[in-house]
């Protein structure tokens, strides 16, 4: 009984407490902050399987996060495709393109692999910004419809508040399953020590390939949610930057942790709004916040050995089982 | 194709070969740096930039004749360098062993904090100057475009002082590396830290002066360039930065001359590329040349290549 009471309580919160109280002050601006956050909580937890699940340092998830956005707003303006159809279909085209990159770089390792993710990331955007003909450029894509997925107008603050909370524990949930589990628990033999791994039998490569392509769908879908919430796509969104405050929320959460990219996505998010009355200080408080982070947490601020032992109480079927538990083996 | 190779073309090689140049430039002290610790100094790029604003500052307030405001520039830099190992390298050097002082770990979380700083850095300076170009003063920004014609195709007289300022510098910094005692240092805490450690050379110390070599090679740079195009902004550090990194990789990690002879590679190809592409185009070479060669020479084309990479 107590296994099902965390969920119930994360549930009640995003669908409950939060858009009620949301609707009770009735100000654009909170929704909108409010899917901003849940944006980049799909966003950081995605990014948390690669870089803190299966170890692998990306420095370009903003690149699949912009391919996603420009398929829905492509998609939805040009070919009149349903929101419904479109957000999938990002998912899987930035997908595509996880498995594209990931076949010739997964090779490498450690900073190779980071700045090998660096220069596609950054070869996407430069792609984004001068294919004038297919993406208008620096202009970006505007007028793309709100959400309006097969006939159900979602379009509302609160509407689509519902279907990103929706969305944003949806992945939640893929997260948590495949990060705790025995697939998970090869993920982190990757990380720890990938040719000692390799040794022991797994098939390296292949799994990065995986978890890459699962990432990279997620990234996608946050993508879409974002063209379609903000109605307007452009190249500076999509830029290394936006990468290192993915990065950022995952380091300062804590490697590994998936309540860690959680708090990390709606610290960076929320903060830097709490602070807006100083002046435009966003970067800077990332950047300040990353640094003391890595200097003084390095374990990050809700490391992954807590975050284990607070699935292993709260969610944890797999620790408890018992003799009667699945069979034991990587998958 | 062959009606292009004019002598417009040519023209361009000659830009793209400062270029290149201004890439071997950045490359030096970046390769310097990775070569000694083993870890990417992310804010290198930063230092770049203090390096043109230090040079701006200075040309403001104290207007100097040249050696000096050179001279300025330099210690701006070797002091911006003792900053950040300061800031950024030195609390991950906690532990001694030789595993820790090449493991993942030190080097990812190096990796991220100098990220950290170079954006911290970068955001400062945009606070304070703002994001836009700032001109440097014409005095000074003229002196570097004064044509000298050779024949047919015109040379800028920055380009010349690029390219005396690389050899100068590649010249002293392996006299430095060769003949002094702190190159030797240098040396011996690149190939073994542990080992120099045991024969008594002051690791901390050489990582500190490798950082000043670095960094005020760095800061000379961006005041070069911030000088020839006439124009600096906070964020000139990124590209030339991620530039020199590419030279670095292409060129094996370690190899200061294959560094630069790679960033010369880099700048010559981007000027073919922005003659028949466009210029925004251009910027997809360097980032195509790292990913060919992380793929197919993953231990870059001059490298000794032991590592894993």
């Amino acid at each position: 009984m107590r296994g099902a009471l965390a969920p119930l309580a994360v549930a009640a919160v995003l669908f409950a407490i939060l858009p009620m109280g949301l609707s009770m002050a009735g100000s654009g601006y909170l929704f909108r902050l409010a899917d901003v956050t849940l944006i980049f909580c799909i966003l950081s937890l995605s990014m948390q399987l690669i870089t803190g699940v299966a170890g692998l340092l990306t420095l370009g998830h903003a690149a699949f996060y912009g391919i996603g956005a420009y398929t829905a707003a492509i998609l939805s303006t040009r070919v009149g495709l349903d929101a419904g159809l479109t957000i999938p279909v990002a998912g899987l085209v930035s997908a595509l393109f996880g498995v594209l990159i990931a076949l010739p770089t997964m090779r490498l390792v450690s900073i190779y692999f980071a700045v090998a993710t660096l220069g596609l990331g950054e070869m996407i955007y430069v792609t984004l910004l001068n294919w004038v003909s297919f993406t208008r450029g620096p202009l970006g894509i505007g007028d793309i419809p709100p959400l309006r997925p097969f006939g159900f107008d979602l379009s509302s603050p609160l509407g689509t508040y519902f279907l990103i909370a929706a969305l944003a524990v949806l992945s939640l949930l893929i997260v948590h399953r495949i990060a705790h589990s025995y697939y998970g628990n090869a993920l982190r033999a990757l990380r720890e020590d990938d040719q000692c791994a390799d040794a022991m039998g797994l098939p390296v490569v292949r799994l990065k390939i995986e978890v890459f392509a699962i990432a990279t769908f997620l990234a996608g879908i946050a993508g879409a949610l974002w063209a379609h919430t903000t109605g307007y796509v452009n190249p500076a969104d999509f830029r290394f930057a936006e990468s290192i405050l993915i990065l950022a929320m995952v380091v300062v959460g804590g490697l590994g942790s998936i309540p860690g990219a959680i708090v990390g996505a709606a610290l960076l998010i929320l903060l830097p709004e709490a602070l807006r009355a100083i002046g435009e200080v966003r970067i800077l408080a990332v950047g300040l916040i990353m640094f003391l982070c890595i200097l003084f947490l390095p374990k990050g601020l809700f490391g992954e050995v807590a975050a284990l032992d607070l699935v292993r109480r709260q969610f944890g079927a797999a620790w408890r089982g018992g003799s009667a538990a699945r069979p034991l083996g990587w998958r | 194709m062959f009606d292009r190779f004019d002598i417009f073309f040519v023209q361009q090689l000659i830009n793209g070969f400062s270029v290149g140049l201004v890439y071997a430039l950045v490359a030096i002290g970046f390769t310097l740096i990775f070569g000694v610790l083993n870890v990417v100094n992310f804010a290198h790029g930063e230092i770049y930039m203090i390096g043109a604003y230090a040079g701006l500052l200075a040309i403001i307030f104290l207007a100097p004749p040249w050696v000096a405001l050179l001279l300025l520039v330099l210690a701006a830099g070797i002091a911006a360098g003792i900053a950040l190992e300061r800031a950024a390298f030195k609390p991950f050097r906690r532990f001694r062993d030789e595993a820790s002082l090449k493991s993942k770990a030190m080097r990812e979380s190096t990796l991220l904090s100098s990220l950290a700083i170079s954006i911290v850095v970068r955001e400062t300076v945009e606070k304070i100057f703002g994001a836009d170009m700032q001109a440097i003063p014409r005095a000074y920004a003229d002196a570097m475009q004064e044509p000298i014609s050779l024949g047919e195709l015109a040379i800028a007289s920055g380009q010349i002082a690029i390219l005396a300022a690389a050899v100068v510098m590649f010249a002293s910094l392996q006299w430095i590396l060769k003949r002094t005692d702190i190159g030797l240092c240098i040396r011996a805490v690149a190939a073994n830290p542990l080992g120099a450690q045991y024969v008594g050379v002051h690791v901390d110390r050489t990582v500190i002066a490798t950082f000043a070599i670095g960094s005020g090679m760095g800061a000379v740079a961006g005041l070069l360039i911030g000088l020839y195009q006439g124009t600096i902004f906070p964020a000139m550090g990124f590209a030339p930065g991620v530039k020199a990194f590419v030279a670095m990789v292409m060129g094996g990690l370690n190899s200061i001359p294959g560094a630069v002879i790679c960033a010369i590679v880099l700048g010559l190809a981007e000027a073919v590329a922005t003659e028949f592409f466009g210029q925004g185009w251009a910027d997809l070479v360097a980032y195509v040349f790292l990913v060919l060669t992380l793929v197919f020479f993953p231990t870059g084309l001059f490298g000794a290549g032991r590592e894993r990479v």
